[in-house]
């Protein structure tokens, strides 16, 4: 008997999934997988917001098309598993492009889904191998990990022009990757690394390496950990007389660094993706006021901001090819677009679906103790 | 040259605050044969007493006065909080096996260290940026700055007045009595409750000095750096001879020096490491520490 009523019951949802596809027909469905709940609820939940923003003011408009465009969210808590069942039941509902997801676990288990499907897929997951699956469907809409290396590099040799580097890490997986990645990259662009070394995060007492440092001459010391650390490093770096600037990875991005560092915060440069207010383009500013003014309240992080501009770009795909076949949007986005007017800086795609360019931006702790962007990329 | 004057400016500071801390481990263990494995803890809790007086305190008083209220206050309250650790988890197991002890103090560290992360939270605390005034003084080179001249200076007069309590006081040399022998002691007339309780007192004051100079001069405290700091200083007691006065002061000292010029002229990936290898050195050579523990002498 039981055995029964499920398959009456599958029955019953395959007939309920036809009407409604049926229904759809002068639609358009875009997908957000987010989590909604969880660990990352308020990440999730601002980028569905966000999302629906964007989505309502395009249907202000009159929509794309001609046809009204409806958002379908589906809650992946951030886990794996769950990140598949939601991109199952996304392509179920017809979906022609999905947003997410937050994190690159949850992104990495719905791509082949999502992939063998033909659904355009959006992230802002960093992880490296997202794009290396090789999936036609798939759009990054951040920056990976890597680039923060090269663009830390960059920023050392072609801005600053610093001639004796000196490099430190704690024991981290996350810090001594970033800090070989950063070191190997400055290799490779002809830097001069004097001195690298490592401490043991939480010691407080980092006088000894420095002074030891400071007998190397060094223009300028890189630290890739926390800002726990970082803060206090720069703070004994100044009391120990040193003269080289202080460049921090992004996980020295925190009020905490300035509070720990106190006055000697001051001239300190930090390496990160930009706060959402930070952003200098236009249509960043133009978003978070109608962002604030329908849920008073700022984005999460620059996060939501990202997978916005991978919305962004896909309406605008949409409307120059004039069509709902996502091979052509996808080629379009791959071969054509440009240097399209994002929320996070331009917009152009590589034939892997790697977003072109770095959001990175390098800034300066000011004698106001806020941040002031020194560089970024053009 | 300067370079190496600079690891040792370096390495006193640091030696100064593990010695502070070194003083509660072996003055305990001295007369109790005991390791207060709470005694770290008790640092790191001091360091977040001093910080919530120094907030509260703030902007009413000189800046002299309030470092002066300050240290005091967080003085009393961590003695306090020594005495009430003696009664609670100390003097009910005196006469239980050693072991029994043992758990017991670790015990008492972890109701510490998570009391602490309860009433303040698991992150990092920051002391306020000028208790002590920025002043950097550069001697050809070197460069030392006020705050670490007060640690340097108010670590040594602490450990001389200590010194001279142990050595040339009455209670003091009841503290000596105690700790040769207990029971002869009690025969003497000598309250050994109130020799124990005063240990306690005596250490865990220290011991917020040295909690208050992580605070003041690193800035930032997190609940759990009671074991890392508790550690060192353990290994600097040891160093010297635990239970011995001198000793502790004298591994501290070494203990900071050792790790500076490890850390500068090998690799500060290995001071750790090459730390506890030298302690292993030393005790296969003395096995009692540099200056040994007090043994009772025999006639």
């Amino acid at each position: 008997m039981k055995r029964w009523s499920l398959v009456g019951l599958l029955a019953v949802v395959v007939a309920l999934l036809f009407t409604v596809s049926v229904f759809a027909a002068d639609v358009i469905k875009i997908g957000v997988q987010a989590p909604i709940t969880g660990k990352f609820a308020s990440e999730g939940q601002s980028i569905d917001k966000a999302v629906r923003l964007v989505v309502e003011q395009v249907n202000k408009k009159g929509g794309l098309l001609g046809k009204k465009i409806v958002v379908i969210t589906c809650d992946d808590e951030g886990k794996a598993v769950k990140a598949a069942i939601c991109a199952r039941k996304l392509v179920n509902d017809g979906v022609i492009a999905v947003i997410g997801s937050y994190t690159s676990t949850c992104t990495e288990a719905a791509e082949p889904i999502y992939y063998r499907a033909g659904v355009l897929q959006t992230s802002d997951g960093t992880s490296d191998t997202l794009v290396k699956h090789g999936y036609w469907t798939f759009f990054r809409n951040s920056s990976p990990n890597s680039s923060e290396a090269k663009f830390t590099a960059e920023f050392f040799l072609k801005k600053q022009h610093y001639k004796r580097i000196a490099a430190i890490s704690d024991y981290s997986t996350f810090s001594v990757n970033l800090t070989t990645a950063v070191v190997k990259d400055l290799k490779k662009m002809g830097g001069n690394v004097v001195y690298t070394g490592k401490i043991v995060s939480g010691s407080q007492n980092f006088t000894p390496i420095l002074t030891k440092i400071k007998s190397y001459h060094p223009d300028v010391i890189y630290f890739g950990g926390y800002y726990t650390d970082g803060g206090l490093i720069r703070a004994q770096m100044v009391q120990l007389g040193m003269k080289a600037d202080f460049v921090g990875g992004d996980s020295n991005d925190n009020p905490e660094f300035i509070k720990l560092a106190g006055k000697a915060a001051v001239g300190a440069y930090l390496i990160d993706v930009p706060l959402p207010e930070m952003l200098p383009y236009p249509a960043a500013k133009k978003f978070l006021k109608a962002y604030r003014a329908k849920y008073h309240e700022n984005p999460a992080s620059i996060w939501t901001l990202f997978n916005v501009d991978g919305l962004r770009v896909i309406l605008y795909a949409i409307q120059k090819t004039k069509s709902l076949d996502t091979k052509k949007i996808a080629h379009y986005l791959h071969y054509e677009l440009k240097n399209f007017p994002g929320i996070t800086g331009p917009i152009s795609f590589a034939p892997n679906g790697e977003r072109i360019g770095s959001a990175y931006m390098a800034y300066i702790i000011g004698p106001d103790l806020k941040y002031h962007i020194v560089y970024r990329e053009k | 040259m300067e370079i190496f004057l600079q690891q040792l400016v370096n390495g006193l500071t640091i030696g100064s605050i593990y010695a502070l801390v070194a003083l509660g481990y072996t003055m305990v263990y001295g007369v109790l044969k005991l390791i207060n494995f709470a005694h770290g803890d008790l640092v790191a809790l001091s360091a977040y007493i001093g910080l919530v007086i120094l907030m509260q305190l703030a902007g009413v008083l000189s800046p002299a006065l309030l470092i002066l209220i300050t240290f005091i206050s967080t003085m009393v309250i961590t003695a306090i909080g020594g005495i009430v650790l003696e009664r609670a988890a100390y003097r009910p197991l005196r006469r239980a096996p050693r072991l029994s002890a043992v758990v017991s103090a670790l015990g008492a560290s972890m109701v510490i260290e998570n009391g602490i992360m309860l009433i303040w939270g698991p992150m990092p605390k920051i002391y306020p940026a000028s208790v002590v005034p920025n002043i950097n003084f550069d001697l050809h080179g070197v460069y030392i700055s006020l705050m670490q001249i007060l640690v340097l200076v108010i670590s040594l007069v602490l450990m001389v007045a200590l010194y001279l309590f142990v050595n040339r006081t009455k209670l003091g040399t009841a503290m000596r009595a105690c700790a040769i022998d207990q029971d002869a002691a009690r025969l003497m007339g000598i309250d050994v409750d109130k020799v124990i309780v005063t240990t306690f007192v005596i250490g865990s004051a220290l011991g917020a000095v040295g909690g208050l100079f992580i605070g003041m001069y690193y800035r930032g405290i997190t609940f759990n750096m009671g074991w890392i700091y508790g550690l060192n200083a353990f290994v600097a007691a040891i160093i010297g001879g635990i239970g011995n006065i001198p000793g502790a002061m004298l591994g501290g000292m070494l203990l900071g020096i050792f790790n500076a010029f490890i850390s500068g002229y090998i690799s500060s990936s290995w001071s750790m490491a090459l730390t506890y290898v030298l302690l292993i050195i030393i005790m296969i050579f003395r096995p009692t520490g540099i200056l040994g523990e007090r043994v009772a002498e025999k006639v």
